[in-house]
């Protein structure tokens, strides 16, 4: 899952090496090719976290389609290629999400900012939602592509200032994980490397299953997406936004009715008044 | 308000489109008062860059009066005539604080499709495809500028529209490229392409010690340009069996120290090459059509400097093995013109750099089809196409 998945896998023609072999049929290469052109398209023209998702889903089936490789068959030791059986019964792997970015701010004053309710709704936008319940306990609200939600409540394993932030869902959640939010000083005039992981058990049924699919890109997605939107309110003290943006299109695919548009992260703009990032 | 849309390839209207509106907290409203034609327009026109969508609003080059200004607008007032760059920066994140403005992090609201086309995003641009963040352009009667104290500069008193205008995109591109050749006096430069960039790179290698400019176009009223306001010695390749030899004998066998490309993806040539180029492209088996770029590359002196200022996406044949084996530097970039704005700018008010010639057509905003269709075809002498809505 780390990683741009629309890169192509070099090593996809075929080889030995175990995980990176032709595994997917003809067939299904060809449908895959086609169907992810039209979610590629469908993606990029919607402005939203489930737009996103979908461009990200479509770019990786073209890449399945063209080079017959899937990396959640790999993953999940399954095989569609002429003489392999698709295995029955597959479990839901543990998947893995990594991203990182450098932003202009000390690890102590990100730390702060990223433990600020306020502040980390402002973050995360549309996408998701997050309170307290309880003591130590967020309940979190994370909208997925299709109108889903996903639900699930949190607890802190670690939390050290300007270090650490790792937490767990309890039992329960629609998406059991476990997260970890590192600062680590930049070299030189970087500021603050911030590294995300997140260890998740995929929901549902794990193949041949729309909404899995879709759901398989939402948290690289949502993971890249946080951790730019994080970078830009504590540079800028705002988000670049396409709200409002005149055209002569009758949409509103570019924000123009200023989120009203259903979830995503792109609504709205910044009107947040913040007078206290870090430049 | 009125403004230009891209409605297709070859497909532009003006059409009355919403206002902009302040939106973010650094945002300012600039009422353009002028807005010009530029060059890397008319790839987007004949679609040779992806990621336009129907009814975007163009142009990137332009100047206004500042309308409204957001509450977090700490320098930028309201009625303040200003010229803006093309490329939108935050000037907080590392690049901008290094200068290197169109590499800002922060203002592509969509940057998933740079990540996959260039590895990394880079900053948004007024009017210029959706990869460049879909900001609407400003070939209309008003834009919303985010960053205004980052991105808007006074005009100094006593500089006409038609002065200013250019400071926003041809003057600063032009200057960053006589830059990159890190000249220390006595050098000589050679620029292919005479248009707003090309020229304004020959004005700014003089203002930067260049001793000799040589201007390479195919059109005599561009070259004369050149020779009169960068005194530039002049080779038009149409009339030219060999521009590298030509480009030889005049310095004495050695080349230019330095070779700025100020033409870009939708060369013009003659020869071979060029009819090779033609044919790819329009199979869109290449997007690039490179053969001013692969000639600065073969004319430059060994140990020279290539400044690339043209705008390219995928070119054939690049000749990477002439580039390593003669230990050329290649300096490039899209304009960080907010490093280089306040400079020019000191210089116009001065007198030193007057770009005003540059604006041979002037149109209003309603007429911007025709100021495009002139611009595109070099009617008339056209160098730049100025539209006043």
């Amino acid at each position: 899952m780390a990683g741009a998945p629309l890169v192509m896998s070099p090593d996809a023609h075929g080889d030995a090496r175990p995980g990176s072999r032709i595994n997917v049929g003809q067939t299904e290469r060809l449908v895959s090719g086609l169907v992810g052109g039209a979610l590629l398209l469908a993606g990029v023209r919607r402005r939203s976290l489930g737009g996103a998702a979908l461009a990200l889903v479509g770019g990786d089936l073209v890449r399945r389609g063209v080079t017959g490789h899937c990396e959640i068959y790999s993953a999940l030791d399954v095989s569609t290629a002429d003489g392999a059986e698709p295995a029955a019964g597959a479990p839901n792997a543990t998947q893995v999400v990594e991203r990182s970015i450098t932003i202009n701010g000390s690890p102590a004053d990100l730390y702060r900012y990223w433990r600020d309710p306020q502040y980390l709704a402002h973050v995360l936008g549309d996408a998701a939602t997050g309170r307290l319940v309880g003591e130590a306990r967020e309940h979190w609200v994370v909208r997925a592509p299709l109108g889903r939600e996903v639900v699930f409540d949190t607890e802190y394993l670690e939390d050290r200032p300007g270090e650490i932030i790792r937490w767990r869902t309890l039992p329960g959640a629609d998406v059991p994980h476990e997260g970890t939010l590192r600062f680590n000083a930049a070299p030189g005039d970087w500021g603050t490397e911030v590294h995300l992981r997140v260890r998740y058990d995929p929901p549902g049924g794990v193949l041949g299953d729309a909404a899995a699919k879709l759901f398989a890109a939402v948290p690289d997605t949502l993971a890249a997406r946080t951790l730019r939107r994080f970078k830009s309110l504590v540079e800028t003290g705002e988000l670049p936004t396409l709200a409002h943006n005149p055209s002569g299109r009758r949409d509103t695919t570019d924000g123009r009715a200023g989120g009203v548009s259903g979830a995503g992260y792109d609504a709205g703009g910044t009107h947040l008044p913040l007078s206290h990032h870090t430049t | 308000m009125r403004a230009l849309l891209w409605n297709g390839v070859n497909d532009l209207r003006v059409e009355t489109v919403p206002d902009p509106e302040l939106v973010n907290p650094h945002d300012v409203i600039v009422r353009v008062t002028a807005s010009t034609t530029c060059g890397s327009d008319l790839h987007l026109i004949d679609g040779y860059i992806p990621t336009m969508r129907e009814g975007d609003v163009i142009g990137h080059e332009f100047m206004g009066v500042v309308e409204e200004v957001g509450p977090e607008v700490k320098k930028i007032r309201k009625g303040d005539r200003v010229v803006v760059p093309s490329f939108i920066c935050c000037g907080a994140c590392w690049y901008c604080r290094h200068d290197l403005y169109s590499l800002c992090d922060n203002t592509n609201p969509t940057p998933e499709a740079q990540d996959v086309a260039l590895g990394y995003p880079t900053a948004g641009i007024y009017g210029y495809t959706h990869a460049f963040g879909g900001y609407a352009g400003a070939h209309a009667q008003y834009v919303r500028v985010p960053f205004g104290d980052v991105d808007c500069f006074p005009v100094p008193d006593g500089l006409s529209d038609d002065q200013a205008l250019f400071m926003s995109d041809a003057g600063p591109t032009g200057y960053m490229g006589a830059d990159f050749c890190a000249l220390r006096g006595g050098e000589t430069v050679a620029v292919w392409g005479a248009g707003g960039v090309g020229l304004m790179a020959m004005q700014s290698a003089r203002l930067l010690g260049a001793a000799r400019v040589i201007a390479i176009d195919r059109f005599p009223e561009r070259l004369a340009l050149a020779r009169q306001h960068a005194g530039a010695e002049t080779i038009n390749y149409a009339e030219s069996d060999s521009v590298l030899d030509q480009l030889k004998e005049m310095t004495a066998g050695r080349g230019p120290d330095a070779c700025i490309d100020a033409v870009g993806m939708e060369a013009h040539g003659t020869g071979v090459q060029y009819a090779y180029d033609r044919v790819k492209q329009a199979l869109r088996l290449e997007t690039d059509r490179g053969q001013a770029l692969r000639e600065a590359i073969m004319a430059c002196r060994k140990g020279g400097t290539l400044s690339i200022l043209g705008v390219y996406g995928l070119m054939d044949k690049f000749p990477v093995g002439v580039l390593m084996n003669k230990g050329l530097t290649v300096r490039s970039a899209q304009q960080h013109g907010q490093a280089y704005v306040p400079r020019l700018l000191e210089h116009a008010a001065r007198g030193e750099l007057d770009a005003s010639y540059l604006a041979t057509h002037h149109f209003p905003l309603e007429d911007a089809v025709r100021g495009y269709d002139m611009f595109k075809h070099k009617t008339d002498g056209c160098v730049r196409a100025v539209f006043t809505p």
